[in-house]
């Protein structure tokens, strides 16, 4: 078996086959675009074909130069970081509590929240809508910072939780017979060490309140000046098919894309982790 | 304070501190009472001058203030007065939950504070005011953070003077819990708690938006629209020839809905036209009052029920080949992981420019280059086609998502198993039967229920592709909200929706036993 390293290789050739099918199949319609968006009018009416006939970076240039898709740009970074940094926040503190101390009423509450990851957010449009509106912040970035805690909180709790359970207790036992505090030992011990964990659920958190639309786009029908960039993307000429500008679409989708495909090359494995722990584990 | 008093004697430090707490929950309590008496909507319950048309006041609290924040003003209210009798007392447990209680109370003075300030601001801008306004907003909320920091030193001063007896460490352990969840909390109560209650009182309601008069209890009226279905047997409309007529896209026509339905308001969402169920030439027209949201509901299902078995077929596949080692597998990990990245609106955008319906489409090119179809088709706007599209961009988008979740599940079944089944001799498809399947059934459990409850809200994809030209029941809420302005009727969607997805978790966790603690 040892010698015949080609032999072997060959005998492997259908899985790399497969493998690279999934592989095509995955990345298809990326590839796509980013051929799409380096194309010029003409090249768009003719034939399908995979490389642009002239490549231009016109599209590019449009596209960055487009205020509006600009500002979207600004307002998906401010609400998407902002509400991961919120839900961190609350969410590190709940789960601190839920992972690691002995209360009554620990379990309903960890039921609770396990609940709230899986609420329909969809059912509650209406009283959201509403109470955004009593608040006088809708068709700001701030009805977004306000509302999304409702899906990243109960993820980063339920995730942090999983993260802190699985940390010995010894540490904070040494820790509370030297005399610390609860804000010292959360601080100065368990934080450092969850700090990959914390990176992990930021990642996502992230990634899913940068890729929101449902709310992001309700909330900022009137005021175009408040919308991420799903909600641009999505209006960019309108729903309607005519005279598209495709090539444009493309080129923004690609730069709305690219951060998120670095972001998923360098942590896979985290991302990978962490959505599975969000779901599987518990 | 290096006087040591003796425990239970009231000390002027600590009874400052417990008045002004208790000061704090009455005023918690009185400013509650006096919002809903000064509520516009409230006074014009009382108003004599409208004669009939005053609004129940019931109502106008209801739709004003709801329930859950009252109660809440009440509770804490309450809780403040007690907690500030037993600072008074110098009670240990107490002084230590007043101190939590109002270090949150600080905090949150502080981020309603900084949020009155930035509201003015230009990039954030709800009423874009002059500075003197702003900072006008802010001068309350910044007096009473101020007031409540002051506080908090003193409380937290007064748990640590010597001479208190020392707290059980169960004790302790408990009301730190508690305290670390007050944000949590918090927060979830704002934003979901108060909105379903929102919902759930306005779905009783003729409430529209634009308009700040008090709406109507209108009972059930919004549900009996929504669910009212009426079957009725119809023929088909004969053509010249004798046999039923077809339409120009191939479909039977139907006669008509009787008159009498069609002035009820009943319209058909579809027809049944079953071999075992009816003749040939008759169908069942399935007709409701809101025939566009009930063929949601059939949209809805149809999509959720297709993608995620296709992904679950799909993603077992993709799962069990990714499974085995070779190299670059991080690679793979990592390609799987891009289509769950990519924003849904972009992907649709993505699939929209691949299915034009030139030959500028590549699916179109690519079916015609091998001879599957002889003409570009329409993918996203003929009816027929419109649904298996959407359905094809989600199994392409959450397969690969599928596939790591069953992945997970794959790595935690022992390599062992394998080894011993190979040594009795079983076959891979054996093997995959008895071994991989049974072990892996927690884990498609979870995945399934996962990605179902998420099909069943499908809203990014429709919404981006077709519009107004096929609905999902998101689809439809979000217009009959957003466009319609109806925030009673939409209320009343919102709460059938979910009511249909807490529907199939709760068969999902009968049926498959999932058992997740």
């Amino acid at each position: 078996m040892s010698g015949s390293g080609w032999k072997a290789s060959l005998r492997r050739l259908p899985f790399y086959l497969v493998v690279a099918l999934i592989v095509v199949y995955a990345l298809t319609p990326f590839i796509w675009a980013l051929s799409t968006s380096f194309k010029t009018e003409d090249d768009l009416f003719g034939a399908a074909r995979l490389f642009p006939r002239d490549p231009t970076t016109k599209n590019y240039v449009y596209v960055l130069g487009d205020a509006g898709f600009m500002s979207s740009l600004v307002n998906s970074v401010i609400v998407a970081g902002g509400s991961s940094l919120l839900a961190l926040t609350a969410g590190s503190l709940a789960a601190y509590a839920l992972g690691r101390l002995r209360f009554r009423g620990k379990t309903p509450m960890l039921y609770a929240v396990l609940a709230m990851t899986m609420f329909p957010q969809i059912s509650i449009l209406s009283g959201l809508y509403l109470t955004v509106r009593e608040l006088n912040i809708y068709g700001t970035q701030a009805a977004m910072l306000f509302a999304y805690p409702l899906f990243t909180l109960p993820f980063s709790t339920w995730v942090l939780t999983s993260f802190f359970r699985g940390l010995p207790r010894e540490i904070e036992e040494a820790a509370i017979v030297d005399g610390a505090t609860t804000a010292q030992i959360l601080a100065r011990i368990l934080l450092p060490l969850t700090v990959p964990a914390l990176v992990t659920t930021g990642l996502l958190t992230f990634i899913v309140s940068w890729n929101e639309y449902l709310l992001a786009r309700s909330f900022t029908v009137t005021n175009p000046s408040a919308q991420t960039v799903p909600v641009a993307m999505a209006q960019f000429a309108g729903i309607v098919e005519q005279q598209e500008p495709i090539a444009e679409i493309m080129a923004a989708a690609m730069i709305v894309t690219l951060p998120l495909v670095v972001l998923v090359l360098v942590f896979q494995q985290r991302i990978a982790a962490g959505l599975t722990a969000g779901s599987v584990k518990g | 304070m290096t006087t040591t008093p003796s425990p239970a004697q009231v000390t002027p430090r600590s009874a400052l501190w417990g008045a002004l707490l208790g000061a704090i929950g009455v005023g918690a309590i009185a400013g509650l009472v006096l919002a809903v008496a000064t509520d516009a909507g409230v006074r014009s319950a009382f108003d004599a001058s409208l004669g009939d048309d005053r609004p129940s006041a019931i109502m106008a609290v209801l739709d004003g203030f709801g329930i859950i924040l009252p109660v809440f003003v009440l509770g804490f209210g309450l809780i403040a007065v007690r907690l500030a009798l037993g600072v008074a007392r110098r009670d240990v447990g107490a002084t230590r939950s007043a101190r939590d209680a109002v270090t949150w109370l600080a905090l949150l003075g502080a981020v309603v504070t900084v949020a009155r300030l930035v509201q003015g601001t230009p990039w954030i801008a709800a009423t874009p005011s002059p500075l003197l306004a702003v900072v006008g907003g802010a001068l309350g909320p910044a007096v009473a953070t101020a007031v409540a920091a002051l506080l908090r030193r003193g409380l937290a001063r007064a748990a640590r003077a010597p001479g208190l007896r020392e707290e059980p460490l169960v004790k302790r352990e408990a009301r730190t819990a508690w305290s670390l969840l007050v944000p949590a909390l918090l927060i979830l109560l704002l934003v979901a708690a108060r909105p379903l209650e929102t919902t759930i009182i306005t779905s009783f309601t003729d409430k529209v938006f634009a308009s700040d008069e008090v709406p109507n209890f209108v009972g059930v009226a919004h549900y009996r629209r929504l669910l009212t279905l009426s079957f009725v047997e119809v023929p088909c409309r004969l053509g010249d020839d004798g046999a039923c007529a077809r339409s120009n896209r191939g479909g039977i026509r139907w006669q008509p809905l009787p008159r009498e339905l069609l002035v009820e308001g009943y319209r058909t969402a579809w027809h049944w036209n079953l071999p075992l169920l009816t003749a040939p030439d008759r169908a069942i027209a399935v007709n409701a009052l809101d025939h566009i949201w009930i063929r949601s509901i059939w949209v809805t299902l149809v999509f959720t029920i297709s993608s995620v078995s296709l992904e679950l077929l799909l993603g077992l596949f993709i799962a069990l080949t990714v499974h085995s080692e070779f190299r670059g597998r991080g690679a793979m990990r990592a390609v799987m992981l891009i289509p769950w990245a990519i924003p849904t609106v972009v992907s649709a955008r993505l699939w929209e420019l691949m299915l034009k319906d030139t030959t500028a489409g590549v699916l179109n090119r690519g079916l015609m280059l091998v001879g599957a179809i002889e003409t570009p088709q329409s993918w996203l706007t003929t009816p027929a086609l419109q649904l298996p599209s959407a359905i094809m961009i989600d199994v392409w988008k959450t397969s690969p998502f599928m596939a790591l979740l069953l992945l997970a599940g794959l790595q935690v079944i022992p390599k062992e198993l394998y080894e011993s089944a190979r040594v009795d001799g079983a076959s891979r498809f054996r093997e995959f039967v008895s071994i991989t399947l049974p072990l892996l059934r927690p884990a498609i459990a979870v995945a399934l229920i996962f990605r179902t409850l998420d099909a069943l809200r499908v809203f990014d994809l429709l919404n981006v592709l077709f519009g107004r030209s096929l609905h999902s029941v998101s689809t439809y809420n979000y217009q009959v909200l957003i466009n319609n302005q109806q925030a009673g009727y939409a209320s009343a969607v919102g709460v059938l929706i979910f009511f249909l997805i807490f529907g199939f978790a709760v068969a999902y966790v009968r049926l498959l036993g999932v058992n997740r603690s």
